[in-house]
């Protein structure tokens, strides 16, 4: 057979390896950012541009398919040539997939600093960049598919297989989850709703874990981690097992992420014993990747490659157990809504996928280059560094994690939690997050000392841009002869064959668990009480969705004693229906909001304390590490596209009267009117077109339609206070009673109990219902809830009313007359 | 208000989605581990050696 002349494009992949090492940088960066955001409120820099809420996704956006995204690519574009011995399919294809990527990138950071957000975890982008997004990705599938149809080899290896599963894998999830209807250039609805837009989002969520942060980087490692040790893969019979039932089960387990939440029981169960059974393929590719290295350990002691895979390796074994160990319901309630899952998601992130991308890059850089690596002992710092930093990073967050979900659930004898506040449970935790910055420090520390490393060994060689090599043609067999072929051999050189049993293995998973949840209407029973929003409300959501709200508010209510104790009744899946999107969050860095809006419950704020609340959280109480976001009282909403939004809603099936959208935008100013009316009372002069406005009306909103009515408001019978009150004057009785008044009381009253804005003063003569111990006993007690003070008799017992009495009479009077 | 649980059994024949997609994965598994442990060693061999017997191999640094 004559061999055939080819060139392999090696200049596109010094391409995607310098866009991966520029993007990881900046997506390191704003990681070290949020972390500092996260323990000093003053990183939010008191700009809307830079608040937790656009940065976040910005950082998780950035890593994943910036950092990531252009290491895959890298990474198979170069893999790919040399396993088919052909060069790739386009090159018109490749640079248009480069370049196309690179712009969705910039366009996703432009979005996000301006507050442009879908607000569907890692799916954030609107809809012309998903659109964007899918044909870059078509193309890269077809040059892939193209360069293996003109390849020069009979089989195709292992690594391959995971390669056209991503391409396919990504194409469904990305698709599918990503069905919006636009109503501007920069603003769509998803199109699914509630309980079915989280089930659609935590199958896409998921499975992006699965087939963006799995399925390429197992490809990889099939090819590189050989390559580096210079040994053949451990089993080649297991990767296949593994590879098939992985593909299979990973669609499967999507609803473990929404567990004790507002979704059906049998789709739980589904995820939970899918994600359970993922432990077995995840791990045959750990074990595969391990045992690779079997004779091969005295070089990992020198080199830097080997021991970056093998943190690499493992980091996937300690994830891929404890996935699964997390989707067990009793585990999940610690680690869901904590910080135990950005653990996690950064034992994997940093450990499995920057493992594998900094030995791939330590490895490939200088043999593409046609050098050496500057410096064997700055990469093996590198290494050293990044595992510290891995472990600085997680340990504290799940040290926090652990934390906070006992003092959630933490009660006191009489009955009540014993830290009612949501606030007392995050100061806590706050030294945590001062050592994560440290953890993450070092990570970029370490960082640099490579992109520092790699730049000097480009100094030192150059790329071959067309690398010459040479091969014999590909002879296609014809029809499997079943004496000397097996039915998967001869699958595995059919290559469109072979994507089309991948495609269906990943799409009965898919199938199974948002078929029912959309085609069954008994699904989603429906509760007569819930409205859909009014214009005003519907335009406060948008806010609350655009600005990343739900990357520390969660929107559900599970059903422990411990949350509804703290937040009021738990969610059902019926209030959801006219949620596009769904916002039930994942973290609650901050309180849950699901029923913010329920009057007497102890959620609910007046909207004077929002007001105060959005100008600046840590006036209302210093330990606060919300951003302020005092632009909502200079901002307008748009109102030429009120009619636009309301038509979309009716579109997507909210029962809003026929004709609604005309009297949209008055049924709006009358609805602003009412809350500016409020506001003034407490002497705060706003325009009802305030961005303020709309989120005052949303917060008011949330959970209200299942609360009952609002009772009348009485008035405290003054004669009925036949209980007289002793004041208790003993050193404890008052340090306690401090205790509570710092963490609950301070939100409105000051630490020096004189009021904030226009809540009231404690130390003054002036007092609504008066000032004797059993008026004051009584006024705390039962709250007064028109001016936002809800009854704390519901979470204090009576002993501790009585020390807060006390201490009002008694400690702060006497400070105040000092 | 009805609090909602137990949707599993309000749903008929929801198990049939559960059973059909279980039964797919076992028998496939089935399937193809038997056909893959079938397959000759010295093949799976020739298979892993292919991706090693390029220049790259020779090159390889270690310290």
């Amino acid at each position: 057979m004559e061999n055939q002349k080819f060139y392999y494009d090696n200049k596109i992949v010094k391409l995607f390896l310098l866009a991966t090492i520029i993007w990881g940088v900046v997506g390191v960066i704003v990681g070290l950012l949020i972390a500092l955001q996260l323990a000093f409120p003053f990183f939010n820099f008191g700009l809307e541009f830079t608040t937790f809420g656009r940065m976040r996704p910005l950082h998780t956006n950035a890593i994943i398919f910036a950092f990531v995204g252009n290491a895959i690519f890298g990474g198979v574009y170069y893999s790919l040539q040399k396993l088919l011995k052909a060069r790739m399919f386009n090159d018109t294809l490749s640079k248009i997939h480069f370049w196309g990527w690179q712009l969705i990138i910039v366009l996703a950071a432009v979005t996000f600093v301006f507050g442009i957000s879908t607000s569907k975890e890692y799916a954030e982008l609107e809809w012309p960049i998903d659109i964007l997004i899918t044909i870059v990705w078509v193309i890269f599938g077809w040059n892939m598919i193209g360069t293996l149809v003109k390849r020069r080899v009979q089989h195709i290896y292992a690594a391959i297989w995971w390669y056209l599963a991503t391409f396919l894998g990504v194409a469904i999830l990305h698709v599918v989850n990503s069905l919006a209807l636009p109503i501007s250039l920069i603003k769509s609805y998803s199109i699914y709703a509630g309980a079915q837009d989280a089930v659609v989002q935590w199958w896409y969520g998921h499975n992006a874990v699965a087939f963006f942060l799995t399925t390429p980087f197992l490809g990889l490692m099939y090819y590189y981690l050989p390559k580096a040790a210079n040994r053949p893969i451990y089993s080649y019979k297991l990767s296949i097992i593994h590879f098939w039932s992985l593909i299979f089960l990973y669609m499967w387990a999507g609803p473990h992420h929404l567990l004790y939440q507002a979704l059906p029981d049998w789709a739980q169960a589904l995820g939970v014993t899918f994600s359970i059974m993922l432990i077995a393929p995840s791990w045959g590719g750990m074990i595969n990747g391990l045992l690779t290295l079997r004779g091969a350990w005295d070089r990992v002691r020198d080199s830097a490659v080997l021991k970056f895979y093998v943190v690499a390796v493992t980091a996937y074994g300690m994830s891929t157990f404890e996935g699964p160990m997390m989707s067990i319901k009793t585990v999940n309630q610690v680690t869901h809504f904590t910080d135990w899952t950005i653990a996690h998601v950064h034992i994997a992130g940093m450990g499995w996928n920057g493992g594998l991308v900094f030995g791939m890059l330590y490895w490939l850089i200088p043999r593409l280059f046609k050098t050496k690596l500057y410096s064997e002992k700055l990469a093996n710092t590198h290494f050293w560094i990044a595992t510290l930093a891995i472990l600085i990073y997680a340990i504290p967050l799940y040290w926090a994690a652990i934390t906070q979900w006992l003092m959630w659930q933490e009660f006191t004898p009489e009955g009540f939690l014993a830290y009612p506040n949501f606030l007392e449970t995050l100061t806590q935790i706050l030294p945590m997050y001062t050592i994560r910055i440290i953890g993450g420090t070092l990570f970029l520390t370490g960082f640099l000392l490579m992109v520092y490393n790699l730049f000097k060994t480009m100094a030192t060689g150059s790329v071959e841009a067309n690398e010459a090599a040479e091969a014999p043609a590909l002879v296609l067999q014809g029809a499997r002869n079943p004496l000397s072929e097996t039915v998967h051999r001869w699958m595995e050189r059919r290559v469109v064959r072979f994507s089309i049993w991948v495609f269906i293995a990943l799409a009965i998973g898919g199938a199974v668990e948002i078929i029912p949840m959309i085609f069954i209407k008994s699904n989603i029973p429906t509760i007569d009480s819930v409205k859909p929003y009014t214009p005003l409300e519907l335009e406060g959501r948008d806010i609350y969705v655009s600005e990343g709200c739900y990357t520390c508010h969660s929107q559900v209510v599970r059903p422990f004693r411990w949350e509804t104790d703290r937040y009021g009744e738990y969610s059902k899946i019926g209030e959801f229906v006219y949620d596009h999107p769904y916002q039930w969050g994942s973290r609650r860095t901050g309180p849950d909001l699901a029923r913010a809006g329920v009057i007497t419950g102890p959620m609910y704020k007046n909207a004077a304390w929002h007001y105060n609340h959005f100008m600046d959280p840590q006036k209302m109480n210093e330990q606060s590490i919300m951003p302020n976001y005092a632009w909502f009282a200079k901002n307008e909403i748009n109102l030429d596209m009120v009619p636009n939004k309301i038509r979309a809603m009716q579109t997507l099936g909210v029962p809003y009267p026929e004709g609604f959208d005309k009297i949209a935008v008055d049924d709006l100013m009358q609805q602003a009117q009412k809350i500016v009316d409020d506001l003034k009372v407490s002497n705060i002069d706003i325009e009802p077109t305030k961005q303020m406005v709309a989120m005052i009306a949303y917060m008011h909103k949330l959970g209200k339609d299942i609360s009952p009515p609002p009772i009348e408001i009485v008035e405290p019978e003054t004669t009925e206070q036949t209980q007289e009150i002793e004041l208790l004057s003993g050193e404890e009785d008052l340090a306690a009673a401090k205790a509570i008044f710092t963490t609950t009381c301070v939100v409105c009253h000051g630490a020096d109990g004189k009021g904030i804005a226009t809540f009231p003063d404690l130390t003054d003569d002036e007092w609504l219902t008066g000032s004797s111990p059993s008026q004051v006993y009584q006024s705390i007690s039962n709250g007064n809830i028109a001016k936002g003070m809800i009854p704390y008799k519901n979470q204090y017992s009576e002993n501790q009313i009585t020390q807060l009495t006390s201490y009002i009479l008694i400690t702060l009077q006497d400070e105040n007359s000092k | 208000m009805k609090i909602v649980s137990n949707l599993l059994e309000n749903i008929e024949g929801i198990q049939i989605y559960y059973i059909i997609g279980l039964l797919i994965f076992f028998v496939l598994f089935i399937v193809i581990f038997i056909r893959t442990m079938k397959r000759p060693n010295k093949e799976m061999e020739d298979i892993k050696n292919s991706i090693l017997e390029d220049n790259d191999a020779e090159k390889i640094v270690t310290s």
